[in-house]
């Protein structure tokens, strides 16, 4: 049995390896060698280690456009998960309190939105006729959108977890709904909206086609649209690609790593234990 | 201080009619008990009066104010839950003085009100704790005085006690005796514990398929049972109850003696067997198995000699016989 597991564990630890580890060092031997070098797209090292210079020219390149996506994507991704944490919650504690006939019905769209593909054309003309096409704020309310179901889902489960005496309590303490929402349930919802904050956050933040798709233009760019841009400018630099492939990749990993723990508690964890 | 006033109060969920037409009055001061099996309605009773859920038709008055239509902060009640419903992210300071600052009342008011309750509960020490950092006694205490801070008129009790093992909820009884002895105030308690009934309750109400069976103080409904129901639940051990040919050769529809209102002595009419013995101590609980009673339990005292097996006679008090439904 010990031995089995042994075995099993290092399997596991190569095929780790060879997926995730392996590229990760693929991008950064190439984006630390010279254009040439990295022209070859191999899986060697460096004849000279430019990784700094490589830098600077991506972040200076056309305009410092990187600092400027970097700035959009973390508006974009800071707003978008800040509505769907509100609203989430929000949503999930009156579908899993309130037993009234609109729940079916507000469940089912909760669901649709889950399930249905969102459909790109219809949604750039009506974000045209509200005015919304090509700004900022358009873009965080359609992330919002497309994250809300699975945050409720999460809330709403969770929430499940919280015993309605709470609640009851609560209103016998003179507590009004809102008061019982912000002052008893959301403060116990800390596991869960840190699932949701991670979770999302990534998503969105590392969202390329979304951006590409509703948020044209310059001034708009985001971390993923960087790439693009880049492929198309310097078809030959690939050792700048890389660079910039490493820094889109480098927020939402150090953000995993630190909440690791956390999201897989918060998706098993129940709020209140004895 | 409160009179409690229940007229004619309905609760259906759906089609399904749980409380059908309470009347009952709970004077001031009172200790008033609600006991009945599981399923009976007592929660539902409760949470009426508390406000959490509301009458299908009825009225309630507190203090005669009619507060049927009123949030429960308005109509100046406390309820303690038994699973204490204590909020987890709050130390227990903050957790008895959370309907104060809800209240927005000043800072040093709610800390001067918390350490009083505090010091009543013996729960200084704890203010800086959370709830799951306290036994389920101190969790109790705590629930507790969160329901006396803030000086309720009325205190609403479901089951407090439930969670607690043996020696603690004999404790947290007397506790809740003084507690009522020092505030005065008018209680509502609701148990499926008949021992917990007998030994709190100035006034006990029995009930029975959302129905109320019979009101009395303790000793009235243990004397003077008006159904067998009632005399079934209590007293403990149970009353034994005989229908059909026994009841009817002592002319009535049941026939019920408490096991400590027999006499085991050898001029006795009843014979039998003892099949099992239980000794606690004080006194020895003989289960019997009686001609034509079939299965009876009696009370002895603790120094009796019997064993399994054992042929006995007996013979019931005097004046201590039930008949219910005399035809
Ligand atoms: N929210 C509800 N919806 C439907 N039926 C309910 C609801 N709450 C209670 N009931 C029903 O009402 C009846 C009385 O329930 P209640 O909780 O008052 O019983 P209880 O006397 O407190 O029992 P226990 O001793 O088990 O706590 C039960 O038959 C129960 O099924
Ligand atoms: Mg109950």
């Amino acid at each position: 049995m010990k031995r089995r597991q042994y075995v099993i564990g290092i399997t596991a630890l190569a095929a780790t390896f060879v997926i995730f580890v392996l590229p990760f060092i693929f991008i950064l031997l190439n984006a630390s060698k010279t254009s040439q070098d990295s022209a070859a797209l191999d899986f060697s090292l460096p004849d000279r280690w430019v990784f700094f210079e490589n830098l600077i020219a991506v972040v200076q390149a056309r305009d410092y456009i990187l600092l400027l996506a970097y700035w959009n994507s973390t508006l974009i991704t800071v707003c978008s998960v800040a509505l769907m944490v509100i609203f989430g919650a929000m949503v999930g504690y009156i579908l899993q309190r309130r037993h009234s006939a609109w729940n079916k019905v507000i469940f089912g769209f909760v669901l649709a939105g889950l399930m249905i593909p969102p459909a790109v054309v219809p949604t750039i003309w009506l974000l045209q006729q509200i005015g919304l096409f090509k700004t900022i704020h358009g873009m965080i309310l359609i992330q919002c959108a497309y994250g809300l179901s699975f945050s409720v889902l999460l809330f709403r489960q969770f929430i499940g977890t919280i015993p309605r005496d709470l609640d009851e309590a609560a209103r016998i303490d003179g507590a009004s709904p809102l008061q019982i929402f912000f002052r008893v349930i959301l403060p116990l919802l800390k596991p869960v909206t840190v699932t949701v904050i991670v979770v999302q956050s990534i998503t969105v933040f590392n969202d390329f086609t979304h951006p590409l798709y509703y948020l044209p233009g310059r001034e708009n760019v985001t971390v993923q649209l960087t790439l693009y841009n880049f492929q198309s400018q310097f078809v030959s630099q690939m050792n700048l690609l890389f660079m910039n492939i490493l820094l889109v990749t480098i927020p939402p990993l150090i953000v995993f790593l630190f909440f690791n723990r956390q999201i897989v508690a918060g998706m098993t964890a129940g709020a209140v234990k004895g | 201080m409160a009179r409690v006033e229940l007229h004619d109060i309905r609760k259906s969920f759906g089609k399904v009619e749980v409380i059908h037409g309470i009347d009952l009055t709970i004077e001031d001061g009172e200790f008033c008990v609600f006991v009945g099996p599981s399923g009976c309605g007592k929660s539902t009773l409760l949470r009426i009066i508390s406000g959490l859920e509301e009458q299908t038709s009825g009225r309630i008055e507190i203090d005669g104010r009619d507060v049927g239509n009123l949030e429960p902060v308005e109509r100046d009640i406390a309820m303690v839950f038994q699973s204490y419903a204590l909020y987890p992210h709050l130390t227990v300071g903050e957790n008895i003085g959370f309907g104060l600052s809800l209240a927005r009342k000043p800072k040093a008011e709610i800390a001067e009100a918390v350490n009083r309750v505090a010091e009543t509960l013996q729960l200084g020490h704890l203010l800086d704790r959370r709830p799951k950092e306290l036994s389920g006694g101190q969790r109790q205490r705590v629930a507790i005085g969160r329901a006396i801070v803030r000086d309720p008129k009325v205190f609403l009790f479901d089951e407090p006690l439930s969670n607690l093992d043996a020696a603690l909820r004999s404790q947290m009884r007397i506790e809740l005796t003084d507690l009522h002895a020092q505030l005065g105030s008018t209680m509502i308690y609701v148990t499926h514990d008949q021992v917990e009934a007998m030994t709190m309750a100035d006034k006990i109400v029995v009930l029975k398929d959302g129905a109320i069976e019979q009101v009395g103080t303790p000793m009235e409904l243990y004397d003077k049972p008006a159904t067998p129901f009632v005399a079934g639940f209590i007293g403990s051990p149970k009353m034994n109850l005989f229908d059909g040919d026994v009841a009817a050769q002592k002319g009535c529809e049941v026939y019920g003696i408490r096991p400590e209102h027999i006499r085991l002595t050898d001029d006795g009419d009843w014979h039998g067997r003892v099949r099992l013995v239980e000794r606690l101590g004080a006194d020895t609980i003989v289960h019997a198995e009686m001609e034509t009673f079939g299965p009876m339990i009696i009370r002895t005292d603790g120094q009796s000699e019997l064993r399994e097996g054992r042929e006995i006679r007996a013979a019931p008090m005097p004046e201590r016989e039930f008949r219910f439904g005399k035809s």
